[in-house]
C-alpha cells in the first residue's frame, strides 16, 4: 500500500476509531453503574440506546468495501495540522479507555466558589423545614443544609437539630487550617456544569486526621462559628467525624 | 471523476486478466470476513483493556489533570448520543427520502423557504452538535448553504425537547421560554437573509466539503441504500469526531483554567451579566437540550435577559461547535456568524433587561 493510500485509508477510518472508543467507554461505565459520574441519571437511558444504535452501524462498516473517496490528497501542511489533530483525538481516546474513571476532586471546588450562583436555593426552605423531626433532619444531605444556611445564620433554628452529612473535604480558603467544607458536587445535566455546594464544619488541626479530597462521615450540631476569619457565621461543630470510602453516588441531582 | 476513473482502472489492473469479476467477489468476501472479525477482536479488546484498568485505585494523576479528563471526557459523553442521532438522521435525510418530496414541499419565495426550513427542527429534533451533520445533508441535498445556515441555526432552539426542557426549568416565567424561541428564529433567519445576499454560496464552503457535495453518496456505482447509508456513517463520523474531540479538550482546558467566580460576580449588571453569560455559554458548550437545567441555578443571581442571552447565543455558538462548524465553513464566514450571533443575541438580552 502507497504512503498516500494507507494516508487515505487512516483519514477514511478515523472517525469510526473515535466511534469505538467512546461508545466502548460509555457502554461499560453504563455496564457498572458508573454512567452517572459524568451526565444526570435522565440521560443515561438515551445515551445507550444512542451507543447500542452507533456500535451496530461500527459493525455494519466492517462489512463495507468502502469506495474510493473523492478527497484531493491534502497538502503537506493540511495533512501536518490534520495529523496532529487526530493524535490529541486519538489522546483522549485512549484517556477514555485506559484512565480509571474518577469524580471530579477540590481543584474544580477551588475553580467554582463553593454554594455560589444561589445553588440549591429553593431545595429547603426554613419554614417548611422548622417542623420537621429528628429522622428528615437526620437524613438531610449538605445540600438541603447549605440551602438552609443561606436563607437563615439564627442559631436557635439549629438548636438540637441532629446533622448526619457525607462528603469530602474542601478547605475553607479564609481558615484553611480550623475550617473545612464538607461538600458534594451537585449535577443537572453532566460533569461540566457540576456545581460544588457545602456545609461548613469547625473542627482546629483537621490536618492532622484528614486531607483534602477524604470523603468523611459528620454527624454534630449547627453553633455559631468559632472561626475568627471564615467568612460563614454558622458552622457544624462535629461530634464525629469518621472517615467512609467515596459512594457508589459521588454527585448529588 | 478524474480520480474515480484512474482509480478504478488501477483497481482492475491488479487482478489478473482471466474472470476478473469471479474472483473480485470472492476476494471482497474473505477481505470483509478478515476486516469483521478484526473489527468485533478489536472491540472485545478494548473492553477488556478498559475492565482491566478501571480497578487502579490511583492513577497517580495530579488533581487539575485528572478533572481536565473528567470534564472533556463528560463533553464527549453528553454529546454523543445527539452526534448520532444527527448522523442517524442526516442519513436518512440524504438517502432515504427521495429529492422530489423533500424539495418540492419547500415554499418557492426564498423568504418563505428560510422560515420553512427555520422550523424543521420541530420534525428533527437534534441539539446544535446532531444538527451540523444534519446541516452538510441538507446541503448535498439541495438547499442553498444560506439556507442550511439558517437551519443550523435555528433548529437547535426550535425543536421539541429543547422546548420541552426550557419549559421544565422555567415555566413561563419571565417570558424566558418565549424569548428565546422567539430571539432565535429571528437571529437564525437574519443570518439566512445576510448569506443569502452573497452571489457565490458555494465559496462559504470549505474546499473539502466543497468538493463532496459535487459527488454526493454512492453516486452510480449501484450501491444499495443500505451500502450508502453506511458510507455515510463512516464519512461523517471521519469528519465530526475528531471535530468533537477537539473541541471537548478545549472546553475541558478552559473549565479548568479560568475561574467561574469572575463571571458570577457580574450578575447583576444589566450590561455585564449578558457578556457573562454569553462568555459562560461560550465555554461551556453543554447541548442546547439539555442547557436549561444547566443555567437554572443562576436564574436567581443572573437577570432574566442575561439568562435568554445564554439560551439562544449557547446553541448556535460555543467552542465544541466552532470546531464542529469549521469542518463545513470557511473560518472567514465563521468569524462573521459569531459577530452577527452574538451581536444579535446581546441585544436581545438588553431589550429584555431594560424592558422587562
Amino acid at each position: 500500500m502507497s504512503r498516500s493510500s494507507l494516508w487515505a485509508r487512516v483519514q477514511q477510518w478515523r472517525g469510526v476509531v473515535l466511534v469505538v472508543a467512546a461508545v466502548v467507554a460509555t457502554i461499560w461505565l453504563a455496564l457498572n453503574n458508573q454512567l452517572i459520574l459524568y451526565i444526570h441519571p435522565r440521560y443515561v437511558v438515551f445515551t445507550v440506546v444512542m451507543a447500542a444504535v452507533a456500535l451496530v452501524l461500527v459493525v455494519a462498516s466492517f462489512l463495507l468495501r468502502l469506495g474510493h473517496n473523492h478527497d484531493e490528497p491534502p497538502t503537506r501542511a493540511a495533512a501536518r495540522l490534520s495529523t496532529i489533530a487526530s493524535l490529541l483525538a486519538v489522546a483522549v481516546a485512549v484517556a477514555m479507555i485506559v484512565v480509571p474513571p474518577a469524580t471530579l476532586t477540590s481543584a474544580t471546588v477551588a475553580q467554582r466558589d463553593i454554594n455560589s450562583s444561589g445553588v440549591g436555593a429553593e431545595v429547603q426552605s426554613v419554614d417548611a423545614a422548622a417542623d420537621s423531626s429528628d429522622a428528615v433532619f437526620a437524613a438531610f444531605t449538605v445540600l438541603d443544609w447549605a440551602s438552609l444556611l443561606r436563607q437563615t445564620s439564627d442559631t436557635s433554628f439549629y438548636a438540637s437539630k441532629p446533622v448526619d452529612v457525607t462528603g469530602f473535604i474542601t478547605e475553607d480558603a479564609n481558615d484553611p487550617d480550623n475550617v473545612f467544607y464538607v461538600s458534594r458536587f451537585m449535577i443537572t445535566c453532566c460533569a461540566v456544569d457540576a456545581q460544588p455546594v457545602g456545609v461548613p464544619v469547625y473542627l482546629p488541626g483537621w490536618r492532622d486526621q484528614f486531607a483534602v479530597d477524604d470523603w468523611v462521615q459528620v454527624t454534630g450540631e449547627f453553633v455559631p462559628n468559632a472561626s475568627q476569619s471564615s467568612t460563614e457565621q454558622v458552622a457544624l461543630l462535629p461530634a464525629a467525624v469518621t472517615p467512609v470510602g467515596e459512594p457508589s453516588e459521588p454527585y448529588l441531582f | 471523476m478524474e480520480t474515480t476513473t484512474q482509480q478504478r482502472s488501477g483497481e482492475a489492473g491488479r487482478l489478473p486478466p482471466e474472470q476478473p469479476g469471479e474472483r473480485a467477489r470472492r476476494r471482497g468476501l474473505s477481505g470483509r470476513a478478515r476486516w469483521l472479525v478484526i473489527g468485533l477482536v478489536g472491540i472485545v479488546g478494548l473492553f477488556v483493556v478498559r475492565h482491566l484498568t478501571a480497578g487502579i485505585e490511583d492513577a497517580g494523576l495530579p488533581n487539575q489533570f485528572q478533572d481536565f479528563l473528567t470534564l472533556s471526557i463528560s463533553v464527549i459523553i453528553e454529546s454523543l448520543p445527539f452526534v448520532v442521532l444527527g448522523i442517524a438522521l442526516s442519513i436518512v435525510v440524504q438517502v432515504w427520502v427521495p429529492d422530489h418530496l423533500f424539495l418540492k414541499v419547500l415554499p418557492k419565495n426564498r423568504v418563505g423557504r428560510r422560515v420553512v426550513i427555520s422550523l424543521l427542527g420541530v420534525l428533527l429534533p437534534v441539539c446544535e452538535c446532531g444538527n451540523l451533520p444534519l446541516a452538510r445533508g441538507l446541503i448535498v441535498k439541495g438547499l442553498t448553504v444560506s439556507e442550511s445556515m439558517t437551519f443550523l441555526l435555528a433548529a437547535p432552539i426550535v425543536n421539541p425537547i429543547t422546548i420541552l426542557t426550557t419549559y421544565q426549568a422555567f415555566g413561563w416565567n419571565d417570558g424566558i421560554l418565549v424569548s428565546r424561541l422567539i430571539g432565535g428564529f429571528v437571529i437564525a433567519n437574519l443570518v439566512g437573509w445576510l448569506y443569502s445576499r452573497h452571489p457565490a454560496q458555494q465559496s462559504l464552503l470549505t474546499d473539502r466539503f466543497a468538493a463532496e457535495c459535487k459527488v454526493p453518496a454512492g453516486h452510480a456505482h449501484g450501491e444499495t441504500r443500505w451500502q450508502k447509508s453506511v458510507q455515510l456513517f463512516v464519512r461523517e463520523t471521519g469528519v465530526i469526531l475528531p471535530a468533537l474531540f477537539l473541541g471537548s479538550v478545549v472546553a475541558g482546558l478552559v473549565q479548568v483554567a479560568v475561574s467561574r467566580q469572575v463571571l458570577v460576580t457580574l450578575g447583576s449588571n444589566p450590561v455585564w451579566s449578558i457578556l457573562a453569560m454569553m462568555v459562560l455559554a461560550f465555554i461551556i458548550s453543554i447541548c442546547s437540550n439539555v442547557d436549561a437545567f444547566f443555567i437554572l441555578p443562576f436564574a436567581s443571581t443572573f437577570l432574566p435577559g442575561a439568562i435568554v442571552a445564554f439560551l439562544v447565543f449557547g446553541p448556535m455558538i460555543d467552542i465544541k461547535m466552532i470546531a464542529l462548524m469549521r469542518t463545513t465553513f470557511r473560518t472567514r464566514v465563521l468569524v462573521q456568524i459569531v459577530v452577527v450571533v452574538a451581536l444579535a443575541s446581546a441585544l436581545l438580552g438588553l431589550v429584555i433587561n431594560y424592558v422587562a
